[in-house]
């Protein structure tokens, strides 16, 4: 899951950035509302960390601004413990969730997952696919109730494609999910996850669609493991 | 009560005047009648006295005649239960006998020799009752006179009682000016200073209330980096980890303490908190202290800082403030100066007072934002990823409006960078440091 964190203060940003990826997400850190705009027209984000108080454009008006263009990705702001107004106004703008400040690492990551599985419009924590069965929170895989041992990145490809059965996701796709801007791609790095996927799940769970990119198949379809 | 007092003091003076005048007086009249009474006695012959005589005034006050001839034989005595002396002595006398002391007249005529006596008493007795009498109605007003006084004082002092119960129902939540409409002239001054020291007690109660919100605002931040760099260290797993988690945790709990001191810095500039006097302050040593203080850190940066010019400097001030002035001027000009810069203090006089400058060839400020920097808390927007406290030149305007001293922004070294000059345009009174000097910040 990656994740743009907008926040003015270059330690809370750095801990946020630093916390937040040892609990697997991938963070894309600025430090003012214009670079946060520019990060949110590339559309590589899946929700959003946003610290109202941010200079040259405010949160509120980035959030504001989000939400007149169509954008519906999650947005979860993080205010001070007396700016009840802040809160309110964030949450009126179209922000789905909010911590306060100072907040719990282990918290933050538990409210974006808990966002992201809204959107995906599920209520269970854990992802079923079949007889696989994932945990965000704990990053844990299991076939048939038997545990698999995943990389960080291996977890995170996995993760996007069975959020999404069916859905035909592109190189571009899956590298800008598992990769922020700060670390370097490997030309090859996608299809080297796929082999160890592949090796550890079974051959026929992630189908290549030539030329376009990569699916798990509807559970429903007959290809379904 | 004082003057109840003061009235009836002066009733009774009156009564003890009237006394001691009417008894000169009544001794004038009686002195009088008894030479009258001798008079008619000598004017005719013994044998003319009439029988009734020795009945005068009958009674202790009664007069008492006696008559002797030219031997010193007693003709007549009127009244002779009395004992009075037997001689005589010609003229006016006063004696003192068993029965009190007698006023006694004796005339010489037609060879006898005649005494008129009387007590003294009843002159006394005369004068008091005359006193009395002056004094009765006197003594019969007072107690209206008290009530009327009561009454009117009453009456001239509500206006004052009015003002002490409204100033009893202020406090620092409620600092609103006293009511000074239908007030007499006499109270309006009294309450036209009350209502300027409330006002200025509230001026600075909101100053300090914004700082104070302000300040507990700034705090979080640090102290929410501290608890997520405490949470990263608790988190990790190797030695490694823990140990960049631990230095990333001092790094921001040193941000944290940093802050703390400025804000009290900045809380002892406030107005009204200050009570240090005015000393003469030699600004070329104070600056070299400073440049002496701070050259280690400039020379990690490689920033090359002196002191370019220092004539004439002398001011007078608070010396622990001119200090702290000086040292955040340059202490922010190496922060924002990058690697391998410039940062130049002088200090000169150039006809308008004593000037320092402190001169960097760093980004400088924009001229928009030259305006606010000054501000408490206001961080220029991207200045090349360094934050700081917001507070240095917050404290600096602090400290230059407590000396009556200029502060001007102008270009740095060269036409790059910031240059800020405090200029103390005139000297500081005695004793007297500026504790509101200007308005509030």
């Amino acid at each position: 899951m990656r994740v743009l964190l907008a926040e003015d203060d270059v330690m809370i940003g750095a801990s946020v950035r630093r916390g937040l990826s040892q609990d697997g997400f991938t963070v894309d850190w600025v430090e003012d509302g214009r670079a946060a705009e520019a990060a949110l027209a590339e559309r590589v984000h899946d929700a959003v960390l946003l610290d109202l108080g941010l200079p040259r454009k405010t949160g509120l008006e980035v959030l504001l601004a989000m939400r007149r263009g169509g954008d519906t990705r999650p947005v979860l702001i993080m205010t001070a413990r007396d700016a009840i107004a802040d809160r309110v106004a964030g949450l009126d703008a179209g922000a789905d969730d909010y911590v306060v400040k100072p907040f719990d690492l282990t918290e933050l990551a538990a409210r974006l997952r808990a966002l992201s599985r809204r959107r995906a419009g599920r209520a269970d924590p854990i992802l079923a696919y079949g007889a696989i069965e994932l945990d965000p929170a704990s990053h844990q895989a299991r076939v048939r109730g038997q545990p698999v041992s995943l990389s960080a990145r291996e977890f995170a490809l996995l993760q996007a494609l069975l959020t999404r059965p069916g859905a035909v996701l592109s190189r571009a796709q899956l590298e800008a999910r598992l990769y922020g801007w700060s670390d370097s791609v490997e030309s090859n790095a996608v299809e080297v996850h796929i082999h160890a996927l592949r090796k550890k799940l079974g051959a026929d769970l992630i189908r290549n669609v030539r030329g376009v990119g990569w699916m798990v198949a509807k559970p429903d379809s007959e290809a379904a493991p | 009560m004082w003057l109840l007092l003061g009235i009836a003091l002066a009733v009774a003076a009156a009564a003890v005047g009237t006394y001691l005048r009417a008894r000169v007086e009544a001794n004038e009249l009686f002195d009088y009648q008894l030479k009258e009474m001798a008079a008619s006695l000598t004017d005719a012959p013994f044998a003319a006295v009439p029988a009734g005589a020795g009945s005068i005034g009958a009674g202790s006050d009664a007069m008492v005649v006696q008559i002797w001839d030219r031997n010193g034989v007693q003709l007549f005595l009127s009244q002779p239960r009395r004992v009075l002396p037997q001689n005589a002595q010609l003229g006016f006398s006063t004696v003192a006998t068993e029965s009190g002391q007698w006023r006694l007249f004796s005339a010489l005529a037609a060879g006898q020799v005649v005494q008129i006596a009387q007590p003294m008493s009843a002159r006394r007795e005369l004068a008091a009752s005359m006193a009395l009498r002056t004094i009765m109605p006197l003594l019969a007003v007072l107690p209206f006179l008290a009530l009327l006084i009561w009454f009117t004082i009453a009456r001239g002092l509500r206006p004052l009682d009015q003002v002490a119960a409204a100033v009893a129902r202020r406090s620092p939540a409620l600092l609103t000016p006293l009511p000074d409409s239908d007030l007499p002239r006499e109270v309006q001054p009294l309450v036209g200073a009350l209502n300027g020291l409330l006002s200025r007690l509230r001026h600075t109660l909101d100053a300090q209330r914004a700082f104070v919100a302000d300040a507990a605002h700034e705090l979080r931040t640090p102290l929410t980096a501290v608890h997520l760099q405490a949470q990263l260290a608790e988190r990790a797993t190797t030695d490694g980890e823990r140990a960049a988690a631990l230095a990333e945790l001092k790094a921001g709990l040193e941000r944290a303490t940093r802050l703390v001191e400025q804000l009290l810095t900045l809380a002892r500039e406030e107005p009204g908190v200050s009570g240090s006097q005015a000393t003469t302050v030699d600004l070329a040593a104070l600056a070299r202290e400073v440049i002496s203080d701070l050259a280690p850190l400039a020379g990690a940066k490689g920033i090359d800082l002196g002191l370019s010019a220092a004539s004439a400097s002398t001011v007078s001030g608070d010396a622990d403030a001119l200090r702290t002035l000086i040292s955040n001027l340059v202490d922010n000009a190496i922060r924002y100066t990058p690697a391998g810069g410039k940062v130049d203090v002088a200090l000169g006089n150039d006809g308008g007072g004593v000037a320092l400058t402190v001169r960097d060839n760093g980004p400088g400020i924009a001229a928009v934002d030259r305006e606010r920097v000054f501000d408490r808390f206001y961080r220029g927007g991207g200045a090349g990823g360094i934050r700081g406290s917001g507070l240095g030149l917050a404290i600096v305007k602090r400290i230059a409006e407590r000396h009556f001293a200029d502060l001007e922004l102008s270009s740095g070294i060269d036409g790059h960078g910031l240059g800020v000059t405090v200029r103390f345009t005139q000297p500081v009174p005695p004793r007297t440091l500026a504790q509101d000097g200007g308005a509030t910040a």
